[in-house]
Order: structure tokens, then sequence, then C-alpha cells
């Protein structure tokens, strides 16, 4: 058990090494100029350009520039801006010249708020989802099953924008019943309440997958011959969907759900942008089309694939209790 | 001759043929269908295919008939009309009428048929164009990592397996501006000439992420059928890879890749709304159904709800008519599924 999380430990450090790499490759080598964006007029001089250039440590060569972010990320580093030094600790994700301010504190803020979202639309889809669809299992093609599986086809086809977009417009906004969002500097409680609206309408529309994975799974499983070896042994309907079937058809539910973990956390970031809750996922998106401010999107993207590595891990190992079989192999 | 006597002569000569005989032709006939021929009979008598069919069938029309549809409303794309604009809150004075079918753009005056029925181009192309390029690409890689095995397999899983683990959305995010600049050589563009080149960079992006699932699926499939007899014997025949890979393998992967490619089609309709209304898609003057969906819920919304719903409507239905008809086919091509 130990050497399977570890083994696991290892290959989503792999990933991450070799994602920051190959993002710091593309913004810093790519041909996106960082100088170019801060420079204030439309056509900036050259001179000016280099001035920027040298004052932002970017005419030295690449490798020297990546060692320093590498050394930031785990000791931390000085960054110069203009006349100031600033102590930039680990771990250091870098400036944001745009704004004057450190990428880490930035990013680091707004992180509590990504993840909780991502974990509770994540209780509402998984308690939704699985317990429906083992309800529409159990009564395999009756009006209630054949109702919840077109309502969730037709749900999870329709854009998730459009679906959040007319929830957050009509429920938040035209006739407030749900709670507006606020940001974590507003306390615990708004906080938290305002996550509750953007957190159903994620993990509903999320849900409807999840409903027809577990459907699909639990007849399945329920067609097995060792559940109707139970059964007639005489054991309790209830005792056997739930302890003989459930657990079975669970695994394959989590293998989705692992390899889902990088959409849920799109789907956290459009969420973010539409009920404008204050996230990683906002401040992707305002860096990008308000100020082009690299730094920034790199410190999201990075932490952005930190959060699914994660969560694939923690999946990974959930699985093993689940499924004994993988720990074997 | 007339139509009468020959229709006469025909029956004769069914008559003619031995009943048992043409029964084992019929039948022998049924047998021989291949798996395509038996999905497109299923698809054929599918309720739910043929209506979502319809509705793509109708805007795809739209998006091939907007120039002329515009041209019948007597408007053209983006021509301002500040007239019909009131100057005090910048709404427009006017709801659907003869001229406008759906009203204008608050602000500007623009008619929004006219950008709605243009904006159901870029989704269409894009979501066609970028089906077929990824689902290209997919077989290329899936084909190569499963046949050839070894070093090739390992680095294309391990690229499949380090694109799974992307936080994509944001990845795209930062790409978009970057894939620009390098395309586009770091010039400064006029608007036409960016909107254009967003477009592309979109669909590169697109298909960048697009062939993962694709590739996966056919590395899989074909890891069992290469030990099959039939790929064996071409094998010791000599026969030369690429042949066994496009004449022996490919033919028996056909269902899954058409099932693959028409549910990729909504996602990639989808995907380029979703980066429009992000402001990351498509940019001015090119119209898309994202970005007036991303103008229309701003703060005029509640007392110009009509700029919202057609976009809104058009992405929807076009979405899940598309979805749903991919799920049809899907289940026209499984063989355990009875319907």
């Amino acid at each position: 058990m130990f050497i399977y999380i570890a083994r696991r430990i290892a290959l989503g450090v792999s990933v991450l090494l070799v994602t920051l790499v190959v993002t710091f490759l593309i913004f810093f080598a790519g041909p996106a100029d960082p100088a170019q964006s801060l420079c204030a007029e439309n056509r900036c001089p050259a001179v000016k350009l280099e001035q920027i250039r040298t004052s932002m440590g970017l005419d030295r060569p690449i490798s020297v520039q990546f060692a320093e972010y590498f050394q930031g990320l785990f000791v931390g580093r000085d960054i110069t801006d203009g006349g100031n030094v600033n102590h930039c600790s680990a771990p250091c994700l870098g400036y944001s010249f745009h704004n004057h301010l450190q990428v880490s504190d930035e990013v680091f803020r707004r992180f509590p708020t990504t993840v909780a979202l991502a974990l509770l639309a994540m209780v509402v889809f998984l308690g939704v989802g699985v317990s429906l669809g083992v309800v529409a299992a159990t009564r395999r093609g009756s009006a209630f099953d054949r109702t919840l599986v077109g309502v969730s086809q037709v749900f999870g086809a329709i854009p998730y924008i459009v679906v959040a977009l007319l929830f957050a417009l009509y429920f938040t906004v035209l006739y407030p019943i749900l709670p507006q969002t606020h940001p974590f500097s507003d306390g615990f409680g708004p906080w938290i309440v305002g996550l509750i609206a953007p957190a159903i309408v994620l993990g509903l529309v999320t849900s409807t997958a999840y409903v027809r994975y577990t459907r699909a799974q639990m007849v399945d499983t329920l067609a097995q011959d060792y559940v109707r070896t139970a059964r007639s042994k005489g054991i309790s309907g209830r005792s056997v969907i739930y302890k003989h079937g459930l657990r079975a058809a669970l695994s394959p539910v989590l293998t989705i759900l692992g390899l889902d973990m990088a959409g849920l956390l799109s789907g956290t970031l459009i969420t973010e942008q539409i009920f404008s809750v204050d996230g990683l996922g906002k401040l992707a998106i305002t860096a990008l089309i308000q100020t082009d401010d690299l730094p920034i999107i790199m410190g999201t993207v990075l932490l952005g694939c930190v959060i699914v590595v994660a969560l694939n891990i923690v999946v990974d190992i959930a699985y093993s209790f689940v499924d004994p079989r993988v720990r074997l192999s | 001759m007339t139509l009468g006597s020959s229709a006469v002569a025909a029956e004769t000569l069914e008559v003619g043929v031995d009943p048992e005989l043409s029964d084992a032709a019929e039948s022998s006939r049924r047998h021989g269908r291949t798996p395509g021929q038996i999905a497109w009979d299923r698809l054929k008598v599918d309720k739910v295919a043929i209506v979502c069919a319809v509705i793509v069938v109708f805007f795809i029309l739209i998006a091939v008939l907007a120039p002329l549809l515009v041209k019948l409303e007597g408007e053209t794309l983006n021509a301002f009309h500040p007239e019909l604009i009131n100057r005090r809150n910048t709404l427009p004075t006017i709801g659907t009428t003869a001229q406008h079918w759906f009203g204008v753009e608050p602000r500007t005056g623009r008619d929004l048929f006219a950008l709605w029925a243009y904006g159901a181009q870029p989704s269409l192309t894009i979501g066609f164009l970028a089906a077929v390029s990824s689902t290209v690409v997919g077989i290329v890689m899936g084909l190569l990592a499963g046949y050839l095995g070894g070093i090739v397999d390992r680095v294309i899983s391990w690229v499949i397996d380090f694109f799974l683990s992307l936080p994509y959305l944001l990845f795209v995010f930062a790409l978009v501006p970057i894939v620009q600049n390098r395309v586009g050589g770091g010039r400064i563009l006029t608007a036409e000439e960016t909107s254009s080149l967003r477009f592309w960079v979109l669909l590169i992006i697109l298909i960048l992420f697009g062939w993962i699932g694709l590739a996966r699926l056919i590395r899989g499939e074909v890891f069992s059928l290469r030990e099959r007899e039939f790929v064996q014997a071409a094998k010791v025949i000599g026969v030369p890879t690429r042949q066994i890979l496009v004449k022996e393998i490919l033919p028996n992967l056909v269902g899954p890749i058409i099932v693959s490619a028409s549910i990729a089609v909504p996602g990639y309709i989808a995907a380029e709304a979703t980066l429009s209304f992000l402001g990351a898609g498509l940019v001015e003057p090119t119209p898309s159904w994202g970005r007036t969906i991303s103008v229309a819920s701003g703060g005029n919304f509640s007392a110009y709800p009509l700029h919202l719903w057609p976009p809104v409507l058009g992405v929807a239905l076009l979405v899940l008519a598309l979805s749903l008809l991919g799920e049809s086919i899907r289940d026209a091509f499984d063989p355990t599924t009875r319907r």
C-alpha cells in the first residue's frame, strides 16, 4: 500500500516538473514578449523595450532565468522592479510587473476559494449523481428511470456556460433568491454562503454524467451471479444493493472521476467567471484579457496543475481502498 | 415500351424465380451487410436521430444562407444604426420589427439577426474542421502507438498522460496570445487580420487538445487487433506495415472512429462558444454566439433580454441536437443495444 502511494506521488511529481519546464519555455522562451505588454505605448520604441528587458532580467540566458525561477519556487529569491528590491519568499511564482505584486500572494489568496468551490461541487455531484444513479438502476425501466436518464442527457449536452449563465442571471441577479458571492476577505460566513449557488450549478450539471455512469455500472453489477447468490442466501434487498452492488459499481465511477479532475477545474474556472467568484479562474481570465500579465497566467497554470495532480492522487488512493486489486498491480 | 408493360415484365420475372432461391439470396445479402450499413439502417428508423438531424440541417442552412437571409431582411452585417439607440440609456428603441427580426444591439445598433445568422458560420466550421482534423491526428497517433509499440508507444502514451493531467482551460488561455504571436509573426495587425488569425489559432489549439481521447481508444484496440490471425497472416506473407495499418486494421475501427468524431463535433462547438464567451476565442468583427452571449449578459440584460436569447437558444439547440445525434450513432453501432 505504502509503495503504491509512493509510486503514485512520484509519477505526479514528474508530471509537475515537466509542466514547470514546458510552461516556462512557452512563456519566457516563446514568441510572446513580456516586455511588450508592459510598455505603455502602442508601438514601443526599441530603446525602451531594451530597458524593460534589462530591468526584468529578460536579457539573460534562458537557463539562468529558469534556474532562478526554479530556485525561487523552493528557497525564494530577490526580484528587482525598477529600483526596488523585493524579496519573494518560497514558493515564489514570480513577480507581476504589471501591478507590482508578487504572483504567489495574488494566487494563494484565491487558492482556497477555487479549491472550496471544486470540493463543494464534488460533494454535490457525487452525492446527487451516485444516489440518483443507484435509485434509477434499482427501478430500471420505470417512469422515474426514463425521465432521469432523459433529463440528465439533455442537461449534460447543453453547453455548460449557457446553463450556468441563465441560472446566475435569473437566480442571483434578476430574482436574487440565492446569495451573492463574496471574496474571502469579507469573512468566512459570507464567503462560504456565496459559494452555494455556483457549487449547486456546477455540481448538478456535472452530476448528469455521474447519474448515467453509476446507473450503467449498477445495472451491470446487479446482473452479476454473485449478486444473485447473495439474494438467494436471503440477504435483504437493501444490503445486497449497497454492500454487494454499490461497492463494485463505484470503482469504475472513481476511475471516471480521476480522469475528470482537469475537467472539474475547467468547470470551476468558468463558474467563477460567470458568478464572479474571486478565485484563480477569474484571476487568470482578467490577467489574460485586460492586462496580458504573463507571470500571473503562468502562476495560475502551475497551481492549477498542482490541484489537478494532487486531486488525481487522492482519487487514486481512494480507488485502491474501494478496489483492492489495484494495489497488487 | 411503356412503363406499365415493363412493370408486368418485372413481375413475371419475379414469379419465374424459384421462391426458395430468392429467399436464400435475400438472406445472404442481409448477412453480408457491413457494420456501417447496419448502423445506417438503425439510424434511419431512430426518431430522436431524425429530429436531431433536421435541427442540425436547419442550422447548417442558416449558416450557408446567412448572406441571403440577411439581404432578405434588408440589412448588412456590422452596419451601425445609432438612430435606433436611446442616447440616455444606450438601449435600442425598437424590439423585433420587419426590418430587424431580432432587434438591434444596445449601444451600437447593429442588427442582431445578422449577427446571429452569421454567428452560426464560425461555430459550425470550427466544430466540423476541428473534429475531422483531430480525428485524423488521433487515428495516426493511436495506430502508431498501438502497432509499433516499444519506444514510440511509450513516448505517445506519456504525452497522452501529460495532456490529461494539464488544466487544459488554463493552458488554452495561456496559449491563445502566444500562438497568435507566433502565427502572426509579431506584426501589428488590423482588426480583420487579428480576427481571422484568432479563428485559426483557436482551431489549432482545439485540435492540439482534442486528439487525446481517440488516440487512447485506437491504441487499445490496435493492441488487441495486431495479435489477431488475419494481421499475423498479412505480416507473414510480407505485406508492408503501412498497408497492414490501412487495409487490415483500420477497417475494423471504422465504428469507434465515426462515433468519436460525431461526439466531438458538439464538443468543439461548445468549446468555441465557451472560449469566445470568456474572451479567449473569436474577436470582433467575426460574429460569434459565445461573444454575443458574453456582451448580452452584461448590465443591459434585464432591460433587453432579446439580445441574449437568440444566441443562447442557437448554441444550446445546435449542441444538444448534435450530441443526441452522436449518442444515436453510438447506439446504432453498438451491437448490444436493441432499439
